[in-house]
């Protein structure tokens, strides 16, 4: 497959990124890295006039259902720790799907894909929620917020996980429908 | 578009190492290689590991609590467990790097926490925060060490503070605490540390410094004395309080002053002894300074209260010691006989005995065994004679049995004694509380409550109520049946008529009359008596007329009355007289006359008349006699009356309490027994005169 040039941009054409399933290992790992300690280190390093509280993005949620507060523990459990590890999971599968038989439809992977490349933005909520108390909650002794070291990581982790998830070439989930030559598409 | 796939054109690679590898690896790659440097850089800047051995937790928590140093934060508590054994709390201590090895074997560790004390309040931000350990090291890295014995309180000295250490002994009781302030002129100057015991256990030590800054007070004729609490004088300036601050009147305080100049230089170590007051402090200067005492035991044969612990020992008036036990004894093999005998301790300072020569307990029992092989003896005597308070003195007593001054091995000397001394005074005062202590005031309180519960029972009794009311009813009716006219004219009728019967009589010479005169007299007399019994009764009948009372109204004394009247109405008709006045002056002329006619009539009738007469007169007598024999039964009514009366009134007597009616009821009785009296002493004056009318 010879490289081509583009006349109007000079862009090299490539009917396939090469190396893009290497390149989505790569950055998969580096998100499953950064998220273990996301998970180990603090999130949010709460001062308050007598005690410092420092609790991880798990500690946290089960310190607010513990405070009856169910449904927001479900939602941060479900945004920090179910999405992320769903992502880790169906970039994965994409990618091991790719070069290996699935039963799984083309059309699906496909709409998997998608879903997965529109939700990673929204990982970054976490972080959002962190800076925004970080900066609101500055009371000097009376109460302080600051992002702890899980911050860093988590957005770290997602920020690999979204380009993990990008570098994936969406294409070659059908190649595999043209390399075995049917069409099973629904 | 096609669907026809290009041709591939296929070319053996080219297998080149890494050459299918993306670029996109080394992202990985370099975090991996930043986390190890971390890690290198983290533990390559860690500090030492040290472990501080604590008796008490206090608070301490594992990744929380801070190692402070002059304040500032050195090192964190990593974990904290126990040592073998549970035995003390281990705290391990990650140190900075950068003062790691300054940390060594010289190094002092304890834990910070609030503290409220009378010099003030420290640690107050770990009221918030937690507590702290702070550490104490000098600015020399010495031998390394990474076990340390934390202390309980801080160090007396910290470093940066140098000062003079010096060390206080103290025999009194002082109430001297830890970081006790040492005054100068109100300054503090220095600190006090904790007090010990000394090993031998006679007196205590305390350690203490004085700042760097106030070195040069001090040299070895510096004395020391305590300022705890407060002291209370009253003189002529009134009630004076005098303390040195709140502080020192909490937490106890020293001061000390230089009294004489040229003292040397005093070097680290220098033990000063604290004196209790100013005074004492001042006079130790001129006098040696006071060393171990010599303990000495005194047997006393009597126990007399009194002496106490405390209580001085004087020789010649001096104060040489105190003393410092009072027990019994009892010792069957050395006295002879099992009583208790008093014991007592006493401590003398061989500094106050003046002793020429090395001053110490030997000396001073060298000295004492040797006057009392001449006669030195110990007696109790008398300290003060208003709290009886006694004291020990040690006095010469000479001729006195030979004694030493000796003591088995393991117990103290025993000094010899002598009689006592007890005051004169002391005596007396006591002779006088132990009469006054013998004084029956039980037995006399009771019997005094017995006399007032029976008087109260018979006052209260209904019958002697009433009785004062009938008492004075009666005597009130009394008094005025003796001073109605009717009575008291009948002296007055019976004269006039005796007077007339006795002129009649005695000229007459008429036996028979006479006789029964006679007889009227003595029984007038008989009645006189009584009646003059009666009055000498009187001041006993006077307390108590009660019966009569009811008797009194049934007394005949009307109907006597008015028989005595009938009497001398029959009297005077009888004699006839018309004109009763000129009667016996004229009796004699009428007997003349009767005489005359008598003759003259001797050959006549005429004496038949006269025997009528006469009839008539003795029948008159015999009227007379009757009635006279009536009076001493009235009499004796009467004297029974007041007998009974008196009865009445002796039990009345009894009650010992008269009651103001019963008072009243005295002087009706008194009025009445007046009147009777005088009736009565007129009568007795001449009881003729009841029948001569004078």
């Amino acid at each position: 497959m010879g490289t081509k040039v583009c006349d109007r941009c000079g862009h090299k054409l490539r009917s396939r990124h090469p190396m893009s399933l290497q390149t989505v290992w790569a950055f998969w790992l580096m998100g499953l890295i950064c998220y273990i300690p996301a998970n180990t280190y603090p999130m949010l390093r709460t001062q308050t006039l007598f005690q410092v509280d420092e609790s991880t993005i798990i500690a946290g949620a089960v310190e607010i259902a513990h405070h009856g507060s169910y449904g927001i523990a479900a939602i941060i459990l479900f945004a920090s720790v179910v999405i992320p590890l769903a992502k880790f999971w169906a970039v994965a599968y994409l990618a091991v799907s790719v070069k290996n038989p699935t039963r799984v439809s083309n059309q699906r992977r496909q709409l998997l894909y998608e879903v997965v490349e529109y939700i990673g933005r929204w990982s970054m909520i976490d972080i959002f929620v962190v800076a925004i108390l970080s900066a609101l909650v500055q009371l000097n002794t009376l109460a302080t917020i600051n992002p702890g070291m899980a911050s860093i990581f988590f957005a770290l982790s997602v920020i690999f996980t979204m380009l993990s998830a990008q570098a994936f070439d969406s294409r070659l989930i059908w190649d595999v429908q043209a390399k075995s030559g049917g069409s099973d598409a629904a | 578009m096609s669907d026809q796939v290009p041709e591939v054109s296929v070319s053996p690679a080219r297998k080149v190492f890494l050459s299918g590898a993306s670029f996109v690896w080394v992202i990985p790659l370099a975090a991996l290689f930043i986390a190890l440097f971390v890690a290198w850089q983290n533990f390559n800047s860690r500090g030492p590991l040290i472990t501080v051995e604590f008796e008490k937790g206090a608070g301490i928590k594992a990744g929380e609590t801070e190692l402070r140093y002059r304040d500032v934060t050195v090192g964190v508590v990593e974990k904290v467990g126990f040592t073998d054994g549970l035995g003390s709390v281990s705290a391990s201590i990650r140190l900075d790097k950068e003062v790691g090895p300054f940390v060594d074997n010289g190094s002092v560790f304890w834990i910070v926490q609030p503290e409220v004390s009378a010099q003030g309040i420290t640690g107050l931000s770990t009221v918030l925060s937690g507590v702290y350990i702070e550490g104490s090291w000098d600015d020399n890295i010495g031998g390394e060490a990474d076990t340390f014995q934390g202390s309980s309180e801080p160090p007396l000295i910290r470093p940066g503070e140098g000062g003079l250490e010096i060390a206080f002994r103290t025999v009194a009781n002082g109430q001297l605490t830890d970081n006790a302030p040492i005054l100068f002129k109100g300054i503090e100057v220095g600190k006090v540390g904790r007090a010990r015991i000394a090993p031998r256990g006679n007196f205590a030590i305390v350690e203490a410094l004085i700042y760097e800054e106030h070195r040069q007070l001090i040299n070895d004729s510096t004395r020391f004395w305590d300022t705890s609490g407060f002291s209370v004088s009253i003189g002529p300036a009134g009630a004076e309080i005098d303390f040195s601050s709140i502080a020192t009147l909490i937490g106890g305080g020293i001061t000390f002053d230089t009294f004489v100049s040229g003292g040397g230089r005093v070097s680290d170590g220098t033990v000063f002894e604290i004196f209790p007051d100013r005074e004492t402090a001042r006079n130790s200067v001129f006098s040696t300074s006071e060393v171990e005492p010599l303990e000495l035991s005194v047997i006393f044969d009597e126990n007399i209260a009194g002496l106490a612990v405390g209580a001085p020992v004087e020789l010649s008036g001096l104060k040489i010691g105190s003393v410092e036990a009072l027990s019994g004894v009892v010792d069957y093999d050395q006295f002879g006989d099992s009583r208790v005998r008093l014991n007592i301790n006493i401590s003398i300072q061989p500094a106050r005995l003046g002793l020429p020569d090395e001053v110490s307990a030997e000396s001073a029992l060298a000295f004492l065994q040797n006057r009392v092989a001449s006669g030195l003896r110990a007696r109790l005597a008398s300290a003060s004679l208003l709290t009886g308070g006694l004291k020990v003195e040690l006095v010469m007593v000479p001729d006195a049995p030979a004694a030493r001054l000796t003591g088995e091995v393991g117990s103290f000397p025993i000094l010899p004694t002598t009689e006592n001394e007890m005051s004169d005074a002391a005596a007396t005062v006591e002779g006088v509380f132990t009469r006054i202590n013998n004084l029956p005031i039980e037995e006399l309180l009771n019997a005094a409550i017995n006399f007032l519960d029976s008087a109260e029972g018979f006052i209260s009794n209904e019958d002697l109520r009433e009785t004062p009311g009938d008492v004075r009813s009666l005597l009130s009716e009394l008094q005025g049946l003796v001073s109605s006219e009717d009575v008291q004219g009948i002296p007055v009728s019976l004269n006039a008529t005796l007077q007339r019967v006795e002129t009649l009589v005695a000229t007459i010479e008429q036996q028979s009359i006479a006789e029964r005169l006679s007889e009227v007299l003595s029984a007038a007399a008989t009645a006189a008596t009584a009646v003059e019994t009666s009055v000498e009764g009187v001041p006993s009948l006077i307390a108590q007329i009660e019966a009569v009372a009811a008797k009194a109204e049934t007394l005949e004394v009307n109907e006597l009355v008015s028989e005595l009247t009938a009497l001398t109405r029959s009297a005077d008709a009888v004699v006839g007289a018309p004109d009763a006045a000129a009667l016996p002056g004229s009796l004699k002329r009428a007997l003349d006359e009767l005489n005359y006619t008598l003759q003259e009539l001797r050959e006549g009738g005429a004496i038949e008349n006269v025997n009528q007469t006469l009839a008539s007169a003795r029948n008159a007598a015999d009227s007379i006699a009757v009635s006279s024999r009536d009076l001493p039964q009235i009499v004796n009514r009467l004297t029974q009356l007041f007998a009974q009366a008196g009865r009445t009134i002796e039990g009345y007597n009894k009650g010992d309490e008269l009651s103001r009616e019963a008072a009243s009821t005295m002087r009706d009785i008194q009025k009445a027994a007046d009147a009777l009296a005088s009736l009565a002493r007129t009568i007795e004056r001449n009881p003729n005169s009841l029948l001569l009318g004078r």
